[in-house]
């Protein structure tokens, strides 16, 4: 066994090779972990956002941005940003679909971001740009999922059970802010379970 | 974004242990063990693979001007590397192009960088705001990316802030510490010392998709 310096160097290189290959594919679900520690672990500052729940920022935060929630995670925050008003949210489709319901918004620009939790890609999006402006429902549902999906709701295939949800509605100026607000808090999660 | 201090100081650090582990490997090949070599091999490879995403991340940017964007972030199928390097770029989740862009800079056109003890204005040609279907915002951040406190509340310009137009149609933003004599509508107010500029487009017109719209650069009054 006095001469196995060539097993070394191929055991070092086959072990790097992987290393090299796996940190750069798992990156982005490494840093996506931290919103999902931020959203169900901590939250914005009333608490930690329960799973398949949406969560929209304080209306007094975006009135006075110099002045964040002590108890929240200020990863809502980072960026600065004094157009949209933003909710959040994680999704586990493993127990089932979820339906995401929107309100008319009559114009106003809006979007819900739907985020592969494992490779940060954007593989769906409800909003003005893509669906409109109109109130609706949306059936969420994880990968290898069968079943029928209801009248009147479109169906949003997940290639993943963990989902991170960005939604962004557009505050005008400073009397805007309750309308915006209340839009905000109408872009909601509810389970759906198969009659 | 990628040219943070803390980011470059771990990359040598993956460097170090890299170069320690080659070494190691070569010059200490008689006390090693299998379990050494696959160990050291797999953290030679963290190291190696956290320079290659900081290096593609410098050549993947787009930079015009000062300012900094990337284009195909977020996109289905846009591949482990370049999603690797758009979540190292912004850290987090971030819109597809057709939702919006996103450029920031913390220099001026001739790359200074910016600071409130300068005053600056940003120059946008008749016609020249960015194209777009939503709106489009530029706000600012202090060193640490936070929101400025100023005497007028004001945190960003935008297309809703009722920006005066030049006698041509161009458009003038102040970016100072103090505000400009008779041109407070068009101020966006500084900090004293060091900041950040951020350009957002939602829903963005043609130009901008095809890399033909050029943010115009920050520029230094004298």
């Amino acid at each position: 066994m006095e001469h196995m310096e060539w097993q070394h160097l191929v055991i070092f290189a086959a072990a790097m090779v992987l290393g090299w290959v796996s940190f750069i594919y798992f990156w982005p679900r490494l840093l996506l972990y931290a919103y999902k520690r931020a959203i169900l672990g901590q939250g914005f500052g009333d608490g930690p956002v329960p799973v398949n729940t949406l969560y929209a920022e304080r209306q007094a935060h975006f009135a006075d941005p110099l002045h964040v929630p002590d108890s929240g995670s200020n990863l809502m925050n980072t960026g600065v940003n004094r157009d949209t008003l933003l909710t959040a949210g994680w999704l586990d489709l493993g127990k089932g679909p979820q339906i995401l319901h929107v309100p008319d918004v009559a114009g106003r620009y809006y979007s819900v971001q739907f985020t592969d939790a494992s490779k940060n890609i954007n593989f769906a999006y409800v909003g003005k740009r893509t669906t409109g402006t109109e109130a609706g429902a949306y059936l969420i549902t994880g990968p290898g999922w069968k079943g029928a999906v209801p009248q009147g709701v479109s169906q949003i295939s997940s290639p993943n059970n963990s989902v991170l949800v960005v939604g962004r509605v557009f505050v005008e100026n400073d009397r805007d802010l309750p309308t915006a607000y209340g839009l905000t808090k109408q872009i909601q999660l509810s389970p759906w379970t198969q009659p | 974004m990628t040219n943070s201090r803390s980011f470059t100081v771990l990359a040598a650090f993956f460097g170090v242990i890299c170069g320690w582990a080659a070494i190691h490997s070569f010059f200490f090949i008689h006390t090693r063990s299998v379990a050494s070599d696959a160990i050291q091999g797999v953290f030679a490879g963290f190291g190696l693979a956290f320079l290659t995403v900081h290096i593609l991340a410098n050549l993947k940017v787009t930079k015009v001007n000062g300012w900094i964007t990337m284009f195909g972030c977020g996109l289905p199928g846009n591949g482990m590397f370049l999603r690797a390097v758009c979540s190292h770029t912004f850290l987090g989740p971030v819109n597809v192009p057709q939702e919006a862009m996103y450029w920031i800079t913390n220099v001026d056109g001739a790359r200074r960088g910016l600071s409130g003890e300068h005053n600056y204005i940003m120059h946008f040609p008749a016609g020249g705001l960015p194209p777009n279907n939503a709106f489009w915002s530029l706000t600012m951040g202090d060193a640490g990316n936070r929101f400025v406190a100023n005497p007028i509340d004001r945190y960003s310009v935008s297309d809703r802030s009722g920006l005066g137009s030049n006698a041509d149609g161009s458009v003038d933003i102040y970016i100072q510490n103090v505000a400009p004599t008779d041109r407070e509508s068009n101020w966006l107010p500084a900090p004293s010392g060091k900041f950040n500029l951020w350009l957002r487009v939602y829903m963005p017109g043609g130009a901008i998709l095809d890399g033909k719209y050029n943010v115009p650069p920050v520029v230094e009054v004298k």
